[in-house]
């Protein structure tokens, strides 16, 4: 009897027009939003390749001045073979980010948090306030990516084909017949719904595949392949999660139209008004410290180390040391560069660090509060698993801090003990390298909001079960 | 007749458990969010004017200094704020609040508040706009959707129109009853927020804007209602209407402002940070016009000495040094004009694309709108920009008129004071006038109108067809 109706679900459905609407619909917006997603980080491939061009060329540059002064040896040093100028003021490495190959699937905080930083021998707050220009119209309003179909988009074309699944029968009088040819309700329901979600299911795995595919995900590796698979699954499982609230609203026996207004006012809470909440709690909870007031604290305690520094030289020179006379030894100056560099960072540290505490409270109150609404677990787990979340980004600056201080050491050794940069010193300058996260890692990451949502299904469906064994057919 | 038509509607809602919920719902949250705006500007309006305090307080005890030395220490202009700009956070997430004004540099606003978020505010920050522009039309479909098609449902509709009740009246009856029930709701909250707004400090001097504010969402509640309206003259039943309206609010307010957003970047290309600045420093170094700062310089060199008589610029009356780095900060100036005015051009043509999807999406012409009258829009921040800019110009040219009036040759080891900083004066934002704001809202006012018009317009023809059977 199951296969019967499923067999003519199926053949019922292959002739609706909404189900066709609403499948093209979908396939339609995944394709654009791949496409898009695509193109956003082509953008910032070529923009980063750019830098580190730029970056070869000046140390290139500066290479060649120093060996033409080490071949020939003559008069003044030139600027070049300064380690304070070079490491200050005339060279900065790009610590660039890495994207995952899957990135284009879900934006995520890839248009807030900067994927690359000109590393400088300055203190790292100098570099890490820095950011790249973009539209603040376009950051707010987010992205079209394949994420944002699957959260926003999906659930209501998945509302628009269920919240009538069982009330349009009963309204049409169709339930009575049914019954009477002694099927019973459960295998027409499950018969109903399986032909739904094994449509979209076949629908949504090719459009996965598709995505990753456009992205140029390479899915004969192991570790990419788990990725998209996992990807697949929380997708699956949000989709689920939306079928099974369809079902149980169904299960209470109220007027289509009732059903409907319901099920978009449940859309309205878990996407829309939970998350904003939980922004909410979390930002009130744990406050990033003022930005205002750091700025205020880092001029109060600039100031202090430039009147230390002011007080043993003229504070004209200070400025602009081009003027102190040509050829002059600048060693001292880069010195008092670092003295008031260590005073400035010495109050910025502490400031910095409640930054990364807080934020990093905020990410926990995120992580615990995900589980009051499935679209919150499913855009952290998708961030996640392509490597978008705000973790990923974190990762990388403490790379590029760790890294800082390699490259800061490097230059100030030499300032310190005087000495100067030599055409192989330059071959010597540390390299950042970006180290992924394990993707084993972070596939882990996913699993806790992917057994949030499995959990959720059964229950709602549980839930439904109950209801529909006391429905009444007329 | 309208007026019985409109009471009764009106009844009906009120008996509607789905809707009153919604209502209470929708209340209890614009509310609770206009409250979390009141103090969020009580917070951050005291927060910046004690920072802008401490810096101009720096500023003004630096010290004896050479001018150009206090000219490189700076200032900072913080970002001002209104208590609109808690109404609608607008773009003021992703800008920065704060700018440092020194000498040789224009530099961008720094601090954007969205970095130290998680990932979930990019679902949307809770306040009174996004309420309003997510909720109210949702709750308005709710109470509308079934007005025609649920009577005609019902074997009610049959009956009305056999009374000999015109479908118009019938159409602006139903309208006036569900506007009656959604107001009775909004309403009240529109009040307690304009009376907030009263009472929070300096709140007073905006009450215009706000006031426009409360007529554009009004205006955005219309069209929804009448589009809701129309659907349901026309649809064959009332479920189809309820999906109709919810997938058009669902793509016109989530989907097609996202839409914009990419398709504006995709079209018009802003320049990375780090091809910015490289632009500014190739210009800066060949010069504009073809004139270099060294031939420049040269030729001022040459003037000054006919005009003062001596063969070297030491035997001048004046300090050279203080002429040369106003030289350098015309052609700075110049530079940061051409480029800035390049950016900011670039982000204007973006958000014209954002703009041209409005004629789409009604939520973005209200958006556009309520960012702007809250001063939160793009235009304010770069309005905010503008004018730290101008004070920081002033700034250095105080400065380097100074050196060049008083470091010479008889007084080489001159030291400016107190006095010289505080001819300077604090940088005070001076907020635009709402009729300044008002000004730029054409195009999306325009398309406000037209979607008020072509929604009721849609209305009429599809009450004049009105059916009274189902098909």
């Amino acid at each position: 009897m199951f296969n019967i109706i499923f067999n003519q679900e199926l053949r019922v459905l292959s002739t609706n027009q909404t189900w066709w609407g609403v499948l093209s619909l979908l396939v339609i917006l995944t394709v654009l939003a791949a496409l898009n997603g695509n193109a956003r980080f082509e953008q910032m491939t070529t923009a980063a390749a750019k830098l580190n061009q730029d970056e070869v060329i000046t140390q290139t540059a500066l290479q060649a001045g120093a060996q033409r002064y080490d071949s020939n040896p003559v008069g003044d040093p030139p600027a070049v073979t300064s380690p304070g100028n070079v490491g200050l003021s005339l060279l900065g490495h790009y610590a660039v980010m890495r994207h995952d190959v899957l990135a284009p699937l879900s934006v995520g905080q890839t248009d807030v948090q900067p994927y690359y930083y000109r590393v400088t021998a300055h203190p790292s707050h100098t570099f890490f306030s820095a950011s790249e220009i973009q539209n603040p119209l376009t950051q707010m309003t987010g992205s079209f990516d394949v994420a944002f179909v699957m959260i926003f988009v999906l659930p209501i074309l998945i509302i628009a084909i269920s919240f009538d699944l069982m009330s349009r029968e009963k309204e049409g009088g169709m339930l009575g017949l049914i019954a009477a040819q002694g099927v019973s309700l459960r295998t027409l329901i499950l018969a109903k719904v399986a032909a739904r979600a094994l449509i979209l299911l076949v629908v949504l795995l090719a459009l996965t595949a598709l995505a990753a595919f456009l992205a140029g995900a390479d899915l004969t590796q192991a570790q990419t392949f788990n990725t998209v698979a996992l990807w697949f699954a929380v997708v699956v499982g949000y989709a689920a999660f939306w079928f099974a609230l369809a079902f149980l609203i169904n299960a209470l026996s109220w007027p289509s139209v009732t059903n409907g207004v319901v099920l978009a006012n449940l859309w309205l809470l878990f996407v829309v008004v939970l998350p904003s909440i939980v922004n909410v709690i979390a930002g009130t909870l744990y406050p990033a410290p003022s930005r205002v007031h750091l700025t205020t604290e880092m001029r109060e305690a600039t100031e202090e180390a430039d009147k230390a520094a002011a007080a043993s030289r003229e504070a004209y020179l200070f400025d602009h040391p081009e003027l102190a006379g040509a050829g002059g030894n600048m060693d001292g100056f880069y010195v008092q560069v670092l003295a008031t560099d260590a005073a400035v960072e010495k109050v910025v540290t502490p400031i910095m660090a409640q930054f990364a505490e807080q934020a990093g409270k905020r990410e926990g109150v995120v992580d615990f509060l995900q589980y009051t609404s499935p679209a919150i677990a499913a855009q952290q787990a998708l961030n996640a698993l392509v490597g978008t979340g705000n973790s990923h980004f974190e990762d990388f600056t403490s790379q590029v801090e760790r890294f800082h201080g390699n490259w800061r050491g490097f230059f100030v050794g030499k300032i310190v003990k005087g000495e100067r940069m030599a055409t192989a010193d330059f071959d010597a300058i540390p390299k950042f390298e970006y180290a992924a996260p394990d993707a084993t890692f972070t596939r882990q990451t996913a699993y806790s909001p992917l057994m949030f949502l499995g959990l959720a299904v059964i229950v709602l469906i549980g839930w439904a079960g109950r209801r529909y064994a006391r429905y009444p057919i007329v | 007749m309208i007026l019985s038509i409109a009471k009764k509607e009106l009844t009906s809602a009120l008996r509607d458990g789905r809707v009153m919920w919604s209502a209470a719902i929708f209340a209890v949250m614009l509310i609770a969010s206009l409250g979390s705006a009141a103090q969020r500007y009580a917070d951050i309006s005291s927060e910046r004017a004690a920072a802008q305090e401490i810096v101009n307080a720096q500023w003004q005890n630096q010290g004896e200094k050479n001018p150009h030395a206090a000219a490189h220490y700076g200032v900072y202009a913080f970002k001002a704020v209104t208590p609109l700009s808690f109404f609608d956070t607008g773009v003021s997430s992703f800008t920065g609040v704060s700018i440092w004004l020194e000498a040789h540099k224009q530099n961008m606003a720094e601090g954007e508040p969205a970095r130290d978020a998680t990932a979930i505010a990019r679902f949307g920050e809770l306040t009174g706009a996004f309420t309003l522009q997510m909720l109210l039309p949702l709750l308005v479909i709710l109470l509308a959707f079934a007005s025609f098609a649920g009577e005609r449902e019902q074997g009610t509709l049959r009956q009305v129109l056999a009374m000999g009740v015109s479908p118009i009246r019938l159409y602006f009856g139903k309208a006036l009853g569900a506007a009656t029930a959604a107001g009775l709701f909004v309403i009240p909250v529109f009040v307690l927020g304009l009376i907030g707004l009263l009472l929070v400090p300096g709140g007073v001097a905006f009450l215009g804007h706000a006031l426009v504010v409360v007529a554009v969402y009004i205006v955005y509640a219309a069209i929804f209602l009448f589009l809701t309206l129309a659907v349901s003259a026309a649809a064959d039943s009332s479920r189809t209407a309820l999906v109709v309206m919810v997938a058009f609010w669902a793509v016109s307010s989530v989907a097609l402002p996202k839409a914009a957003a990419d398709a504006s970047r995709l079209i018009y290309d802003t320049p990375t940070s780090v091809a910015f600045q490289k632009a500014i420093a190739a210009d800066l170094e060949n010069g504009m016009g073809g004139k270099s700062l060294d031939a420049i310089v040269a030729e001022r060199k040459e003037q000054m000495l006919k005009l003062y008589k001596v063969d070297s610029i030491e035997k001048m009356p004046i300090n050279f040094q203080g002429v040369v780095l106003g030289l350098q900060e015309q052609l700075s100036n110049a530079v940061f004009d051409k480029n800035y005015g390049q950016l900011y051009a670039a982000l204007n043509q973006q958000k014209g694309v954002f703009e041209t999807f409005s004629v789409l999406s009604p939520r973005l012409a209200v958006q556009m709108a309520s960012m702007e009258l809250s001063e939160t829009s793009l235009g304010n921040h770069i309005a905010f920009t503008a004018q730290a800019e101008t004070y920081r110009r002033n700034m250095i040219d105080t400065m380097n008129k100074a050196l060049t009036m008083n470091s010479t040759g008889a007084n080489p080891e001159y030291r400016a004071g107190p006095e010289l900083w505080a001819k300077v004066g604090v940088f005070d934002y001076t907020h635009p006038p709402l009729t300044q704001l008002l000004s730029v809202l054409g195009p999306s006012f325009m398309v406000m109108f037209l979607w008020l018009a072509a929604s009721i317009v849609a209305g009429l023809l599809a009450a004049r067809k009105l059916k009274a059977l189902a098909a």
